[in-house]
């Protein structure tokens, strides 16, 4: 959603939003949530060497690398990210 | 395609295949990855790392430089990177990791078969001769095809659980349809090149395996080894070679001692070789009476196979 | 005094509290700054911080907060009097409430997003949050006890719920399946599954239980006490996509949809109280301080708040300004509810006889007649009405249970997997979990079970506090807006646990109680003693960090002050 869209929806795009947030928040997040841990683990499988786990033949992991450069620090950080009971409550 | 310990001549009967098939009017292509640049050396002429080189008419040779292809590829992932975001240099980490994957070596294996899936796919030749690399790397690249292609299987299935989460989130959000998975593709084309490699080693139809063999016992045991190790890849083998062969005429002429003692093994040995490896011997080649360089040693080389 | 008068003076309030103290608290102090990059921004992961706009999220945390509890406790506290409980709402969501809920998400956002557990470990020290694990634990067995027995003790008192339940179990499912297995067109599958649901409220009418069943079955505490616990393993151990979340989707358009229409009706019937505004100071459950303090816990302030604020929301907020209007203003929303709440107990009934019948079988009738009669208003049958009213109830207990439910397993998994490998097993720590919570809710009185699981909630809220006054002092800014509420919700909660434990075990020593209530009081009494002596101990460190934040700060505190 663009700054202009929201700006002309107004009240209405202030209670679709609301709303959405009441209902499907949840469940979209869910799936990016679960959709983004894959994608993490995309990464520990082919670019596994940056942590020390090679799987991937190197040759071939060079190749996915272009993709995922943007990921690669998020990815790191919450690998080496300390976590616990009350990470998991939200 | 000539296997074998290093040493024996592989590349000396690689040459010697290619010339005969150029000869009969077939386009031929010959190459080597052997860092040791032994066809620029048999067919005296420097074509190293040069792309293919025409030796006579119909037959060309090339031998890959397997460093400077990592080289090259390393460069080019650099380009992607800093295309795709638009950056002007490659962050730190990125930049580690690929330094740090160039020197593995599996790394050069890989970037070896590649460029022969790319030779071969590439076309243009009748017959394509390959004078591999020492056994162990290319059973090694054999061993690890299927594993990888499992792998990549598993991670092609990871993708695609993950772009239906994507469809997923799209629709609760109410979204559109969603861009195409770059890295879907990227695994299908890998998934495809690592099968294509692997193929080519192991097709039936038109790969033919040589190995080249002595009359010596340490030999005959790691070919045997080696063989054995090749069916359980499915190399279609078609058969030994056996060189160095010293002329049993010799026997009766007034030689040293100690080339007797030669000869009598020799003797030995290749009733080994034929009872071990019946019916698969192509052909036995004489030792030279010197180096096989240059076209004229090559064609007499490709007599005694030949004919 | 009229409903209405009640519901304008809750919007005073919340429009004072959320427009100048909230502000000036979030300027002055906390000093929120737009152009700070928040931990959702610079983190961004797509897992766990995702920066999400403000309205979304003010949907959401209001989802993930308004469970039964706001609407629990007043229907409990009204028997102190209407008056007590009304000033404890207001005064409580002003002075308390919207501080923890918007503090602690602020605190976890300077703090790199940090949850309750990591920055108890930063900021008071590491000992205090394997103790603020072991808390959680008994905490949240708390609450599944207390909303257990909501669940049962409406299932029973309505017999229209269970088949309502039933339908809106399998709508649910059935969202489940369309959403991700068929992804069909969002829009289709609200519709379909909501209106599966809402035949099952009608259905519960021609159909109730006692029919189906047999009167035994349907008076059954076993079997509901079971139903509900099954229910819990599934969403615990079930793929979330399949069970949990979507009967929460379609769970969210049914209470919302009550809600709202409750809240026209309420304006357009506005009724009287009828209760009297005080009764007495002392009653079966406790006296009024500590006790109606604890009772009404959500909707006044509420300890589980923080969780969400700061493992849910403070990873979400794109903006530091965001934080008001989502903690602050969401807490004020809620305070609404509780309002809600306490106007269907506190005028539905003609006299104290009738609602004191009432309370007797379980808040969820009360509640469900409150919805009959004010969505009766708008034309929907009293029968009818009070199906969906159950089935409001129990869906709105029944997700705070199966969340919970789910988080002590995960909290097995992680306590106790040092000690055997077994317990990281999904199946294991459910089904620990949902034994201790089933045995809570088939020996322990309700009431008891509700008054200590208000009581850790609060304790919680406290602690959140004292997290919060310890980030102050730790930035040298003035921490009393928040010191003192800590302060009053310790004592008040400390007290009143241990009024209700002593008094629990004092039976159990005595040999006052037998059977299923000797195991109950038992239980609950040393759960509730274990919270507080973990609470006291987590003061302690808190004040022992308060110290060392103050000595770090005086030589330049002074020069700057």
């Amino acid at each position: 959603m663009s700054e202009d869209e929201k700006k002309k929806g107004g009240f209405f795009q202030a209670v679709k939003e609301f709303v959405y947030g009441v209902a499907a928040h949840d469940s979209a997040r869910f799936a990016l949530k679960t959709r983004a841990s894959m994608e993490h683990l995309f990464i520990l499988i082919t670019m596994g060497d940056m942590l020390g786990v090679p799987i991937l033949p190197p040759y071939y992991s060079l190749r996915l690398l272009p993709y995922v450069v943007p990921q690669i620090s998020t990815w790191k950080r919450r690998m080496l990210r300390e976590k616990d009971l009350t990470d998991a409550l939200a | 395609m000539f296997g074998g310990k290093g040493g024996l001549g592989k590349t000396t009967f690689s040459a010697a295949a290619a010339y005969y098939l150029a000869k009969q009017g077939k386009r031929v292509l010959v190459f080597s990855v052997d860092p040791q640049a032994s066809l620029s050396d048999i067919f005296k002429k420097d074509i190293f790392g040069k792309g293919p080189t025409e030796i006579m008419p119909n037959l060309y040779a090339q031998e890959i430089d397997a460093d400077r292809r990592v080289k090259e590829y390393q460069q080019e992932i650099r380009q992607k990177i800093l295309d795709m975001y638009g950056m002007d240099s490659i962050p730190e980490e990125i930049e580690s990791y690929i330094q740090a994957a160039a020197a593995e070596p599996a790394m050069e294996e890989s970037a070896i078969f590649d460029e022969v899936v790319d030779i071969v796919v590439h076309g243009g030749y009748d017959y394509y001769i390959y004078d591999l690399v020492p056994l162990g790397h290319a059973l090694y690249y054999l061993s690890m095809a299927s594993v990888y292609d499992e792998w990549i299987d598993k991670i092609t299935g990871l993708r695609q659980q993950m772009r239906e989460y994507d469809q997923v989130a799209a629709v609760i959000r109410q979204e559109k349809e969603l861009d195409e998975d770059a890295i879907l593709n990227e695994l299908l084309y890998i998934k495809e090149r690592i099968n294509k490699s692997s193929s080519i080693l192991t097709d039936k139809q038109k790969t033919a395996f040589f190995f080249v063999v002595t009359a010596e016992e340490m030999i005959i045991n790691d070919t045997i080894k080696a063989a054995e190790l090749f069916a359980k890849f499915d190399v279609p083998m078609s058969g030994y070679i056996i060189n160095r062969v010293l002329p049993s005429t010799l026997k009766d002429q007034h030689i040293p001692e100690y080339l007797k003692n030669r000869l009598t093994m020799q003797e030995h040995y290749l009733k080994v070789i034929d009872e071990v490896f019946k019916g698969q011997i192509l052909a036995l080649v004489p030792e030279m009476e010197r180096d096989v360089t240059g076209l004229q040693m090559i064609e007499k080389i490709a007599n005694s196979m030949f004919y | 005094m009229n409903s209405v008068v009640v519901l304008i003076l809750g919007l005073i309030v919340f429009f004072v509290g959320y427009r100048f103290y909230a502000k000036y608290v979030d300027t002055k102090i906390m000093k929120s700054d737009p152009k700070r990059v928040t931990p959702a921004k610079m983190y961004m992961d797509g897992v766990d911080f995702m920066p999400t706009s403000k309205n979304i999220l003010f949907g959401y945390q209001f989802k993930s907060i308004a469970g039964a509890a706001p609407i629990i406790g007043p229907i409990i506290a009204i028997q102190w009097g209407w008056l007590p409980a009304l000033i404890w709402i207001l005064a409580g969501a002003f002075f308390i409430g919207w501080v923890q809920d918007y503090s602690t998400a602020m605190i976890a956002m300077r703090k790199d997003g940090a949850s309750l557990g990591g920055l108890s470990h930063k900021l008071i020290s590491p000992r205090a949050r394997i103790i603020l694990l072991a808390f959680l634990y008994f905490y949240l067995l708390l609450i599944a006890g207390a909303f257990g027995n909501v669940v049962v003790s409406t299932a029973i008192g309505l017999k229209a719920a269970p088949i309502a339940w039933l339908f809106l179990t399998i709508g649910g499912v059935l969202a489940g399946q369309m959403i991700y297995k068929w992804k069909k067109d969002i829009i289709l599958t609200t519709v379909v599954t909501v209106v599966i649901a809402l035949v099952g409220i009608w259905l519960g009418t021609v159909a109730p239980s006692d029919k189906i069943i047999g009167a035994s079955l349907a008076n059954s505490r076993w079997l509901w006490t079971i139903a509900a616990f099954v229910f819990c393993y599934f969403a615990a151990v079930l793929p979330i996509w399949r069970f949990a979340l979507p009967i929460n989707y379609v769970a969210s358009y049914i209470v919302f949809l009550g809600l709202f229409f409750g809240i026209i009706g309420i304006f357009i019937l506005h009724p009287n109280f009828t209760l009297p505004a005080y009764t007495n100071f002392s009653i079966k459950i406790g006296p009024l301080w500590p006790i109606m303090f604890v009772t009404i816990a959500c909707g006044a302030i509420s300890g589980w708040h923080s969780l969400v604020s700061t493992s849910g929301t403070a990873r979400q907020l794109e903006n530091e300004l965001d934080a008001r209007p989502v903690g602050g203003g969401v807490m004020f929303v809620e305070m609404m509810l509780a309002l809600f709440a306490l106007i269907i107990a506190g005028t539905i009934y003609a006299s104290s006889a009738e609602y004191g019948a009432a309370i007797a079988k379980g808040p969820g009738a009360i509640f469900a007649a409150g919805v009959s009669k004010f969505l009766g208003v708008l034309g929907l049958p009293a029968e009818t009405g009070r199906s969906y009213g159950s089935v409001m109830m129990i869906v709105l207990a029944v997700t705070i249970m199966q969340l919970v439910i789910r988080f002590m397993r995960i909290a097995t998994s992680e306590l106790l997997s040092d000690i055997s490998p077994i317990f990281r097993n999904a199946h294991v720590g459910t089904f620990i979990a949902s034994i201790l919570g089933m045995i809570l809710v088939l020996t322990g009185w309700w009431q008891y079970l509700w008054v200590l699981f208000g009581g850790a909630n609060q304790l919680m809220a406290s602690l959140a506090l004292m997290l919060v006054t310890a980030y102050l002092m730790s930035e040298g800014k003035p921490a009393a807006y928040a010191f003192y509420p800590m302060i009053f919700m310790f004592v008040t909660t400390v007290a009143a646990l241990t009024y209700t434990s002593y008094n629990l075990l004092l039976k159990v020593f005595t040999g006052a109680v037998k059977g299923e209530a000797l195991i109950g009081n038992t239980l609950m009494g040393f759960v509730g003693i274990f919270l507080v002596l973990a609470a006291l101990v987590l003061a302690a460190e808190g004040f022992k960090a308060f110290k060392r934040y103050k000595l770090m700060r005086t030589p330049v505190a002074g020069a700057k002050t």
